[in-house]
């Protein structure tokens, strides 16, 4: 049964932007870029070769602001998906991330400080993005290519999506930490709208990281469940 | 504050009471809720086959019968307490293996009050005492930051490697702070130590 969804592919690309300004992370993770003009969903995303259910899926999923597991994504496409997912990861490690630390470099350095807590905090930071990597960088070089593995036939008898669940909290416990010791420790003179804009971003980073894990946890991982017990049932 | 992530798998068929439980339960004080809401009985044996959540709060009527038992020893998760959500009265035998019960009007203390014994959270302590650091606590962090073990820490400051444990962990509590680099920038922003003393650790 398909079940009532917020946006659907006769809506406009850019009607969906204005309703939700956090699905503009979704579009770009997608490659898509602006001016879209009166184009809707479905024309958009045939235009750039992308698989307008998954897009939707996605969409949807994240509009929602809850989490609920009545939708049974079975006319999402896999390789998509696992493209957005490992987009969004380019986007953390290579983008998001390093932008956060240039910032945080900044607020830090100012020159009325005679520490030099630059140093100090991009150790630390360098350490959160350090395992935020080594997180990611096990989704991209065992978790995707298992799937991949598992839609031609070929499953690794050795390896199963429930091995990969729940990992995601300890990357999002350092990012508490860090605001932590931001918010209530920092003995912050001089530039604080460095300071507040950093804080801001790694705010916003949290948050974004958090809808992250849980497309993964409650979109993809419920999604290969379901293919790897079809498939086991079909033998 | 709780920093815990509270999981709360909601099982409820009315999309309006589900909705209106999971706002009223974001709205509680003292704790981080994540809801998850389901519609079906088939959703959820999918669901609690992947994912371990904390709570499980579920109209204990709809389906007929729910085996919280059953329920329970088919999921690996043993820790997994369990909740009715009641719209009215509802014959007690059926709700014998549930831990405890949410009536549609509750207040929000009542749920608040229930959730924490349910999950016995440590009473919160926000008094002043129980949030500032101790002098042998800030001894502590000193020889953290400087790289020492705790076994290295008891010997200097005379005390068992257990009681060294049991400091850090207040310390970890006290500054929701819980790794050494962390620590590290706490004890320089504070002035606990000069920068000079830690730079062989640092590796700067």
């Amino acid at each position: 049964m398909q079940k009532q969804q917020k946006f659907s592919e006769n809506d406009k690309m850019s009607d969906l932007i204005n309703e939700d300004h956090s699905l503009l992370l979704v579009i770009g993770r997608f490659g898509l870029s602006f001016g879209f003009g009166d184009k809707t969903v479905k024309e958009v995303c045939q235009l750039n070769d992308i698989d307008c259910p998954t897009f939707l899926a996605i969409v949807n999923f994240l509009s929602k602001g809850n989490i609920e597991m009545d939708t049974v994504y079975d006319n999402i496409s896999i390789p998509s998906l696992i493209d957005y997912l490992r987009n969004s990861h380019a986007y953390f490690l290579e983008f998001k991330l390093p932008a956060i630390r240039n910032k945080l470099l900044e607020a830090v350095n100012a020159p009325d400080q005679n520490l030099p807590y630059g140093v100090i905090f991009t150790k630390f930071f360098d350490e959160y993005v350090s395992e935020v990597y080594k997180h990611m960088n096990y989704e991209d070089k065992v978790v995707f290519p298992y799937v991949l593995a598992l839609l031609e036939g070929k499953k690794d008898p050795a390896f199963s999506i429930s091995d990969f669940e729940e990992h995601h909290n300890e990357i999002e416990s350092k990012l508490i930490e860090l605001k932590n010791i931001l918010i209530k420790y920092y003995p912050a003179k001089g530039n604080n709208y460095l300071l507040t804009e950093v804080l801001f971003d790694i705010l916003s980073c949290e948050i974004d990281l958090a809808s992250h894990s849980h497309v993964e946890d409650y979109l993809f991982v419920p999604a290969i469940e379901a293919i790897e017990h079809e498939k086991s049932t079909e033998k | 504050m709780n920093n815990e992530l509270l999981t709360i798998a909601l099982a409820e068929p009315s999309v309006i009471i589900r909705s209106g439980m999971a706002v009223a339960l974001k709205r509680i004080p003292g704790f981080r809720i994540q809801t998850v809401e389901m519609s079906t009985l088939d959703t959820l044996h999918n669901y609690l086959r992947l994912h371990k959540p904390d709570i499980l709060l579920i109209n204990p009527v709809f389906w007929g019968y729910v085996d919280i038992i059953a329920l329970k020893e088919d999921t690996s998760n043993q820790h997994l307490k369990s909740m009715a959500l009641l719209y009215a009265s509802v014959d007690a035998s059926l709700l014998r293996n549930f831990d405890d019960t949410i009536s549609i009007y509750d207040s929000l203390e009542q749920i608040k009050e229930k959730l924490d014994r349910l999950i016995e959270s440590p009473a919160p302590d926000s008094s002043d005492e129980s949030n500032t650091l101790s002098l042998r606590e800030k001894e502590i962090i000193v020889c953290v930051v400087k790289g020492q073990t705790n076994k290295e820490i008891a010997q200097e400051l005379f005390l068992s490697t257990h009681t060294v444990i049991s400091h850090r962990r207040n310390i970890a509590r006290k500054l929701e702070i819980h790794s050494t680099a962390g620590l590290t920038i706490y004890a320089i922003v504070n002035k606990l130590v000069e920068l000079e003393e830690i730079k062989k650790n640092m590796l700067i």
